[in-house]
This record gives C-alpha cells, structure tokens and sequence, in this order.
C-alpha cells in the first residue's frame, strides 16, 4: 500500500531515494502509462498500446514491458535494460498531488508528494533530496520535472484519447504468442490504433489531428508495434 | 393506397413507451423520414401524440433485448443509464413462492451453464438438497442475491460478463426516446388529438381527422393508445379475449419510495413476493424504488392488498415510507385482443393486450411486435394481407406461451394459505398445453426441442429455473441413456467451473449502485 505526504524540507531532510532498477523497487510492472510527449522516445524500445483505468474505464496510452501481469522483460540483474525508462516509471516515489487553491485556474494547486512506504525510501543509500543548505538537489529538481511532465502530460492525453475515439481510431485486439516452447500466451484487454480507419480520414482531419499534436503521437503508436517482436524474443531468451 | 401502390408512410398513434420503442424501432430500419434518393424512398413515419392524455408506464423491467433494441437504434447505454433513472436487471428474484414462508429461487437471465450441448438438470438433481439448481449451474445466481452489477466499467456499452435487461423510468425511457426519434432518425411528431377516423372504399384506414393538424393519412396504422385501443378496438371492433380464467390478477396498487439512504443497495433483479392473493413487485431504480402490489380483485380486496403493501414497505423499506407512501390504483384486464393486425392497422404494447408483469413481458412485446413489422414490412397493400395473418399467428402463439409461462409460477407453489392459492391448481384454470407439458416434465427435464420455435420467448432454459426453483422433482431415467451417460461425465467438471466462475464474479463485479454511479461520472466507452 503507499503512504503519500506532502513533501517538505523539514521532514524529509535526510530521505535518500534509491533509484536503482530491480523487482524490488516494484519495478516488475507488465506496463506503464505514457504521454504523446514521450512517444519518440518511448518508441524506440517498447510498444505503445492503450487500455483501461480499471477504475473508472477511461483509456490511456501505456507502454508495455512484459507480456503478463508483474512481468517486466527489460529487467536484468544490472537493471532496466533500455535507452528510455518511461516517466510514470522514473516518477517512483514521488506523486503530483492537488491542493485547494481558489487562486489557481482549476481551484487547486498542484503539490509534490511523496510515498513514504516505498521501499525506495532511504535513509543511509540512494540520492538525497535537499543540500546541506536545505536546498533541493538536481536529482530532486529533476523529479520534479518529471512530475510537471506528467501534470501536463494527463491533459493532453485527455484530448489525445477523445480525439481517438471520436474518430473511432482505437480499436480491441488480442494477440496471440506461441513462444519457442510451444506455450500459447494470449495478451488481451489493450487497444491499439485503427489503422484502417485512420487511412480512410479526410484531409482536414489529417490537418486537425498535426495542429493539435496528434498526428504524430499516432504514426509513433503505429510505429511502436515493430517493438512487439523484440519483446517476445526476450520471453523466448529467458526459456533456454 | 391502391393494392400494388408502395407502401410509403406509417402513422403510429400514442406517444408512450410503445409508440416511441415502435417508432424507433422502424425508423431504425428503415430511414424515416420520407425522402428520395437514387430512386429509392424512405419510408416516412409520423407519431401522433395526444397532448391531453398522460401515458402510463407500463412496466419498468426489460429483458436482455433491450440492449441490442437500443443498439441498433443508435441510442448510448450512458444516455439511457443516466437520462432514464436506470440501473441493471439480471434476472428475477422469487420469495415465498413455493411455500409461502422465507424460500427464494432465481430466474436468471443466463441460461445454465454449458446449456447448448449438455443439460445439466437430471444430473443436478442428484445434489438437490445441497445446492440449488441456479446456484449449480448459473453464475449469475450469486451476483443476484448479492446487488452486484452484471458488468464492470471497463466493459464496453451493451457488453457483459453476465447477461442484463435494465430496470428504468419509464417517463425518462420515453422521453429519451422521443429525443432520439426526433432529433436523429427522422421520425415526424405531431401533437394533435385524433378525432375521427376516416376509412377508404375498402374498409381500411385512410387518414385520422385530427384537431390541430388537420388529417393525418398513411399507409400503415399502428394502434399505440393504450388499452382504449383506439383503432383495433375502438374503431375496428376487434373483439379483446380475456385470459383472467388462468391468470386472476386484475388490479395493481403501485407506489415510488425513496431509499432510507442515499447509498442503500439497488437491487439487480426484480423481487417478486409472493402474497395472499397475488405478489409484490420491488423494482430498484438509482434514485427510488417502484414497488407495488398485483391481485386478484376476486380474491381479496383492495384494502387487504393495500395492507399487504404496506406491511412489504414497512419490513423492507421502513415503516415512515409505509406512513407516506402514496398508492396509485391501476385495475387492468387480463387478456389480449383476438387478433393485432387488421385490415392496415396493428397493435403494439397495451392496445393489444396486457398480463400482470411477472415476467416483465410487456416491453418486449412491445420490441418483438415492432421489430416484425420493421423486418416484415409490407411492400404493398397486396401483401399486406398475409403479412397480417402470419403476425397475428405469431403473436397469438406468443400469448399463449407467456400466459402458460406465467402460470407455471402460480401451479408449482405449495401454498394453500388462501383460496387464491387454492384456485390456481384447479385443472379448470390451467392451460391444456402448460398441463401436458407438467406432466410430461414429471419424467423428462425440460429440454431444447420442448419450445416450438426458433424464436421463442420463453427457451426451455427458463422453465427448467422455475420448475427446479420451485422444488419441482423430475423422476430419473430408469433406462440407460448414452445422452444422459455423456452428461454424467462432464458434470461435475462443468458444475465445477460454474463455481469457479462464481468466485471470480463475486470478487470482481461491482455493487448495482457502484458502477451506476462511475457512469454517470465516467461514462461508459463504446469499445
């Protein structure tokens, strides 16, 4: 379970964050979800594919390490193996979070929080949060650019996914891997581009889709399923 | 309309939830609104809806149907489920049926477990007294004694896990669909009184004269007014056949009570209690529950009934909402007109009959009425004729069955607390068909081939729940069967993944309440 507090530098002046890569940190995540902004480089290694928040049904884009629950196949004994760790990853343990501020456009502020049951959560290893000046440190200020990346990066995907279904460009799929031992896995509950239907849009809607930022964010979806072979040849590698 | 003349217009008149369901329905098939192109045309549909009459909701549970009625007619589960005070309805929950006393029995909408190849009713039947036959072979059984939902959020618009009608407001439901109608398929609405109706050479129905929109003429005429029955009985004389000789109840005493608490459980089935002289039905809407009380007037009086009701409010509910509870009296006649389709004029919904709702038959009636006139459309006047007749037959035998249907619930009970109870077995009072076939079930569990049709309303499935819900006992096989030898064997595999199944619901369905509340905030997606 986490523990999330507001951070502050009083209490959190010796925390140290371990920012080691390992099943232990709760890296073991079968996928992640990502933003349109990272979608370049989130690309390059994994597949993008959409799914649901089980908890209210809203769809976001996620990227996938593994091919069932808990498993993540980038993790090695030295870590996580690839070019690009997605920033819903790199945000662990810290969380954006909502204060009541009418001063604010939405009525609330965004805060920076912190899990305290995670087990990232040091006193004698890892990165320190604050200087000796009680200032924070980069490893801090980057985090917390991390979290304002995100903040940003849940609007858009807000518009990117209503666009998506709008134009009714997402659609369900299973796929069906039979692994080098002649195991059947099936990976469903994700939904990916429509491509069909996205080849049958309108030049204004092309043009809609590039002002808005989509376009692009859709061909790397598209683009990311070339990731989907490497994946599985991952799983295969583990059965020697 | 000459007789090879197309068929061009259709005028519905009534404007409740069957006229509008019907005008849907149609419209949905066929564009509506009377435009040409390459040659073709559409059929234009005009609803005529009296802005003096207030409609009646005839009934508040849907079957499974509804879903792919709505579907195809373009309308959002989300809409439906936040504009008409809906909730999801898995089934039907009975008490005191068979004795009188605490029992209760499902009907679930799912049919058992594995139904298409095996049936699994002589083989449960062995482990009668440890488990119910629902339980044994339906999952759905569970969620219902639980108020759990049949879905999840994430399951798309009109998917399941466990197959759903809805409970609604009618009013809503009516209402939603007149904006649908209206505003996206084409369906012209005219607002008037019909004052008299003028006939052709032939005897059919030319046009209705109309108090503010002069005449209204069509092609085809579809009775939607209610049990006045303004064309087929009013104008027609078409003569209407009572059915109160097997089914007595002929009054309601309806009433709408709040929860006790905003959070209280909405039920995901219709209860249906059994009482001296007829049952109650509670029905749980997101906002309120519609429960009231269906007798018989030759049994019991309406003071009695009213009593009933209240002691029903006051032990479920709470004995403030008995205290002001206000109860609308409904008397009805059970029954059905002797035939729907006369000359080029049809009935849908209570213009062609009604029967008390214990199987909640009247809206899809009302679907299953409309969606043949949809598919069947006559081209032409010529044809009109044996459309008409093989309509009436079907529907004919529709009531037949819905009313051998509703009284198997009455003929298996114990009860022998009133007279009411007492005159239900009577043989004088029981449909030739339903006896033969209660007999025949004495040796041979209800089966595929024991339904005459492809499309029947009430599959064998159906009556196996009541029967063996009601503690019916079908005697064993006492010749060696190789059909029966197949089941034996996968039995208790099949019995164990239906608890399996079971469990996995359980932990992961939602209450009713909870996933009505996360779609009024989230909605649900299409996909």
């Amino acid at each position: 379970m986490s523990n999330y507090v507001l951070l502050g530098t009083n209490a959190h002046k010796d925390l140290k964050v371990i920012t080691a890569r390992s099943k232990n940190y709760g890296d073991n995540v079968m996928h992640a979800m990502t933003f349109p902004m990272e979608f370049r480089d989130v690309q390059s290694s994994y597949p993008i594919f959409f799914c649901k928040d089980p908890e209210s049904g809203q769809f976001y884009p996620t990227a996938l390490f593994g091919l069932e629950q808990d498993q993540n196949l980038f993790l090695t004994e030295d870590g996580w193996d690839a070019a690009y760790i997605p920033m819903m990853i790199r945000r662990h343990p810290f969380l954006i979070g909502y204060q009541a501020d009418s001063e604010h456009e939405d009525g609330k502020r965004p805060v920076v929080s912190i899990d305290m049951d995670n087990p990232r959560i040091s006193e004698s290893e890892g990165e320190p949060l604050f200087t000796e000046s009680d200032e924070p440190t980069d490893y801090l200020k980057a985090s917390i650019s991390v979290l304002e990346s995100i903040h940003r990066g849940h609007e858009h995907n807000k518009g990117f996914i209503e666009t998506l279904l709008e134009l009714q460009l997402l659609e369900a799929f299973t796929l069906e891997v039979t692994l080098n031992d002649g195991s059947n896995n099936q990976l469903s509950g994700f939904y990916t581009i429509a491509e069909q239907n996205l080849h049958q849009l309108d030049g204004d809607t092309f043009d809609m889709l590039n002002k808005k930022g989509y376009l692009q964010a859709i061909f790397m979806a598209v683009a990311s399923h070339s990731r989907l072979r490497p994946l599985i040849e991952k799983k295969n590698a583990l059965l020697k | 309309m000459t007789s090879s003349e197309n068929l061009k217009s259709i005028v519905i008149v009534g404007g409740g939830t069957a006229g509008w369901l019907t005008a849907g329905i149609i419209a949905a098939e066929h564009s509506a609104n009377g435009s040409e192109s390459d040659g073709l045309i559409d059929i234009k549909v005009t609803l005529v809806e009296s802005p003096d009459i207030s409609t009646i909701g005839v009934g508040e549970g849907t079957w499974p149907s509804m879903r792919s009625t709505l579907q195809k007619m373009g309308i959002s589960e989300t809409d439906l489920i936040r504009d008409c005070d809906a909730s999801f309805k898995q089934g039907t929950l009975f008490k005191s049926w068979k004795t009188g006393g605490n029992d209760a029995y499902t009907h679930p909408f799912t049919p058992p477990h594995s139904y298409a190849s095996t049936n699994l009713a002589p083989q449960w039947q062995r482990f009668s007294n440890e488990v119910s036959f629902a339980e044994a072979v339906s999952s759905q059984n569970a969620l219902m004694f639980k108020d759990l939902a049949p879905k999840q959020i994430s399951t798309p618009e009109y998917a399941f896990h466990t197959n759903y009608g809805y409970h609604l407001d009618a009013g809503k439901f009516a209402e939603l669909l007149r904006k649908h109608c209206v505003g996206k398929l084409g369906v012209t609405h005219l607002k008037a009184n019909v004052v008299s109706i003028n006939s052709s050479a032939d005897g059919d129905i030319e046009s209705l004269k109309t108090d503010s929109h002069g005449d209204v003429s069509g092609d085809l005429f579809v009775d939607c007014s209610g049990s006045r029955a303004l064309l087929l009985g009013e104008h027609f004389g078409v003569p209407f056949c009572s059915k109160g000789q097997f089914l007595f109840n002929d009054t309601a005493l309806a009433s709408q009570i709040p929860y006790v608490n905003a959070d209280d459980p909405i039920a995901s089935s219709t209860l249906s209690t059994a009482q001296t002289a007829g049952w109650i039905w509670d029905i749980g809407l997101p906002t309120r529950r519609g429960i009231g009380h269906v007798y018989s007037s030759g049994h019991t009086t309406e003071d009695r009934a009213a009593q009933e009701l209240l002691a029903y409010i006051t032990a479920t509910v709470s004995p403030e909402a008995a205290a002001s509870a206000s109860i609308r009296k409904v008397p009805f006649s059970p029954g059905h007109r002797a035939k729907f389709w006369h000359k080029n004029c049809v009935a849908v919904g209570m213009s062609a009959g009604f029967i008390e709702p214990l199987e909640a038959s009247a809206l899809v009636l009302v679907e299953l009425s409309a969606a043949m006139i949809a598919e069947q459309l006559p081209a032409n006047r010529q044809i009109m004729d044996v459309v008409a007749k093989r309509f009436n037959d079907k529907f004919l035998y529709r009531w037949d069955r819905i009313i051998d249907f509703l009284k198997l619930h009455y003929i298996l009970s114990q009860r022998q607390d009133s007279d009411y109870w007492k005159d239900n077995i009577s043989s004088s009072s029981v449909p030739d068909n339903l006896s033969e076939l209660v007999k025949l079930w004495r040796w041979q569990a209800p089966w595929h081939r024991d339904t005459g049709h492809i499309d029947e309303m009430f599959p064998s499935a159906s009556y196996q729940y009541v029967l063996y819900g009601m503690g019916f006992v079908t005697q064993d096989s006492t010749t060696v069967r190789r059909s029966d030898r197949e089941a034996h064997s996968v039995a208790e595999g099949l019995f164990r993944e239906n608890a399996e199944r079971t469990k996995k619901l359980l932990a992961s369905m939602p209450t009713n309440r909870e996933l009505i509340e996360k779609i009024t905030n989230y909605g649900l997606q299409k996909i």
